[in-house]
């Protein structure tokens, strides 16, 4: 095998993870600090897309059209956790339910909102050559934004006093609240920031992964099951868990076929579940 | 909210006209994933009955329309059509997209005996008394682009394919002509429809190192690979042709970086030039606006409807047996695609094949037209005049 095809192959397994990453951060900070499987994340993601290329056809430069779509699905995440999450605290599967529903909803109202096909805002058309093969850059570049991600949540949560109510409010709710602490204020901030996060990811996709009112629907399979794989250590397990699983798979796929890519995927994440009932972070010590 | 507003005319249109003599049944996915394609075809057999009936109708009544949403949900195929055949006896019924659809729906029109069009482009060879097929098979669509394609490119071919009957069904036809016309398959690699990373098969393909990839992307999320090819700039040295790029506006949703010089070939696009296509966009905008374009599937609707109705005034009845023999009996019809015939053994249709190239303003310029490309496999597999007990689905052996 070539050095240039074995380097080619890492580097775009390491974005494979990456986009992976980026696709499920949001969920996995709602799953962990509030317990809640928030199955219209992918539509939360679809919303951020077509946000950005709403904004973006109004002309509004791509860069700056980001922050709106993040400030657009917080709105509506946190409409959402006050109308329909906040009543269902503790239901596990009646959360999943409705959101599920939610993100049945939110799918048609695309539709009849911006109809079935949307122009596209395409790649930068800008790639690198390594020996004898050609990389697209963009995909490249989602590695550095999945670091910068990480670094944001991690941050958030250990240094803003934002991030130290939202865990105490999550690990000893009673005590969070008898020391002033309003639970269900910081709920729905969080359920917004998994929110934002994934419109985030959406707006930050745009050019890989056209605005189509199903595209939820391809990353919410995978993005739920490295959530579940990485168990309760939010960060580190969701980084881990999507390095393993979505590289894993892409190296799968680039030496075998595709389909031999996606059952990586789905073998491994079954192995790890059947070893790791709770996800493979349930007994580690630390926190994020 | 257009399209809300339509499909609520169609609930009142269904439910008021029971009266009228002929009747006929649609089953499309008019929300949900498939609706795309749905939703058109839906338009089309509205447009056609409404132009039908302004034109006096089937043997002088209107014909009335029972229409149903399939919620691109496989299952609620099979409850409408037993609904529509039982409950409503419609006389015939226009139905499906997806093979799966058509599949479910097949076994049913078969037992009740009543005549079923199947309006979509499909991966060929399905076969029985009742079913007519308006769509273009894979075979017919392959054969002329493949032969193209190695002319224009050269003889090495890369497969990249969705990982279902039609993807690798498909495949097996470039296999075949590939060897046919001098060609060479280096390289295939069958896709999941929710895979929306394609770096392994972009890898791929430059590892192998082909003239052209004969790309047959599936769903919104298979368009991202024309995007990732040509961010990769691998779009100068190597070609890109396909049988469904444009059957679902996947030209409007590529940027125009990607989608210019892509080349397609199918039974209609909306910009083939003739008086019978005029005259039919200008009706469909002028009903429906011209947001997007027209696809294919919504012409083989039309197509359908036209024949159908064109059958039974032949034929003097909405029997189906007289309709059937009318059918059979080389029918033909001006369509917006070019002349278009019903091939009596094989109930496919003998039509156009065009070839067009993606521009840079999401749009298609005509690059050849290939005329009355007959359902070769189809007709060489199935006949129905001969053998009317035929109930199958015909593949390539070793399939």
């Amino acid at each position: 095998m070539e050095a240039d095809f074995l380097a080619t192959v890492l580097l775009s397994s390491l974005s494979s993870a990456s986009i992976l990453l980026i696709a499920t951060i949001g969920l996995a900070v709602v799953f962990g600090l509030m317990g809640v499987i928030n199955l219209a994340h992918g539509e939360f993601l679809m919303i951020g897309a077509y946000t950005a290329l709403t904004a973006t056809q109004a002309g509004v430069p791509y860069l700056l059209s980001i922050p709106i779509a993040v400030a657009v699905t917080m709105a509506i995440g946190a409409l959402v956790e006050v109308l329909i999450i906040s009543r269902l605290y503790g239901r596990i599967f009646d959360t999943m339910l409705a959101t599920w529903g939610i993100s049945i909803a939110f799918y048609q109202l695309a539709v009849l909102t911006f109809g079935t096909v949307s122009p596209g805002i395409g790649m930068p058309q800008i790639s690198v050559q390594i020996g004898d093969y050609s990389l697209a850059l963009y995909p490249l570049l989602m590695n550095v934004v999945a670091l910068l991600m990480l670094g944001f949540v991690y941050l958030l949560m250990t240094r803003s006093v934002y991030g130290m109510k939202a865990r105490a409010s999550i690990q000893v709710p009673e005590m969070a609240r008898a020391i002033g602490i309003s639970s269900s204020r910081v709920n729905t901030l969080t359920f917004a920031l998994g929110c934002g996060l994934a419109g985030f990811a959406g707006a930050v996709l745009l050019p890989i992964v056209p605005a189509t009112p199903s595209m939820g629907f391809a990353f919410v399979i995978k993005a739920f099951l490295t959530v579940v794989v990485a168990g309760p250590v939010t960060l580190t397990g969701s980084a881990l868990a999507a390095i393993g699983l979505g590289g894993g798979a892409s190296v799968t796929a680039s030496f075998l076929t595709s389909v031999a890519g996606d059952a990586f995927f789905f073998i491994v994440t079954a192995l790890l579940l059947w070893r790791f009932p709770l996800g493979i972070s349930a007994r580690w010590r630390r926190k994020l | 909210m257009k399209k809300l507003f339509v499909a609520a005319s169609l609930a009142i249109f269904a439910g008021g006209s029971a009266l009228a003599e002929t009747k006929i049944g649609a089953i499309f996915d008019l929300t949900g994933g498939l609706n795309i394609y749905g939703i058109q075809q839906n338009n089309a057999l509205e447009l056609a009955v409404e132009q039908i009936n302004a034109a006096g109708g089937v043997l002088g009544e209107p014909i009335s329309v029972v229409s149903y949403d399939a919620q691109s949900e496989l299952t609620k195929y099979t409850q409408f059509t037993t609904t529509a055949i039982l409950r409503d006896d419609v006389d015939a019924l226009f139905a499906g997209l997806t093979s799966s659809s058509r599949e479910a729906i097949r076994p049913i029109v078969q037992a009740n005996n009543v005549l079923y069009f199947y309006p979509s482009l499909y991966e060929g060879g399905a076969c029985d008394k009742q079913t007519f097929v308006t769509g273009s098979s894979a075979s017919q669509q392959l054969d002329v682009l493949i032969e193209w394609a190695i002319q224009k490119y050269g003889p090495k071919i890369y497969i990249m394919a969705p990982d279902y009957n039609f993807g690798t069904i498909s495949a097996h036809w470039v296999h075949e002509y590939a060897k046919q016309y001098g060609g060479e398959v280096v390289g295939e690699d069958f896709l999941a429809l929710t895979v929306t990373d394609y770096a392994p098969t972009i890898q791929k393909i430059q590892q192998s190192a082909p003239d052209f990839v004969v790309a047959l992307p599936v769903g919104a999320n298979q368009t991202g690979f024309l995007e990732q090819f040509a961010a990769a700039g691998l779009k100068e040295a190597i070609g890109v042709v396909s049988t469904n790029y444009g059957s679902g506006n996947q030209q409007v949703v590529v940027s125009p970086a990607a989608g210019e010089g892509l080349i397609a070939s199918q039974g209609y696009f909306q910009v083939v030039d003739n008086s019978a296509n005029a005259a039919f966009v200008a009706a469909w905008a002028a009903k429906y606006g011209s947001s997007e374009p027209i696809v294919s599937v919504a012409v083989d609707t039309w197509n359908a409807v036209h024949l159908w109705a064109a059958a039974a005034n032949k034929a003097g009845s909405t029997d189906i047996a007289a309709v059937t023999a009318a059918l059979e009996s080389g029918l033909t019809f001006e369509a917006p695609n070019g002349t278009v015939t019903f091939e009596p053994g094989s109930h496919h249709l003998r039509q156009n094949i065009y070839i067009v190239e993606g521009d840079a303003n999401h749009s298609f310029n005509v690059v050849e037209t290939f005329e009355g490309v007959a359902p070769a496999y189809e007709n060489a597999m199935c006949d129905l005049i001969k053998d009317p007990a035929i109930a199958t689905q015909f593949t390539p052996e070793g399939m």
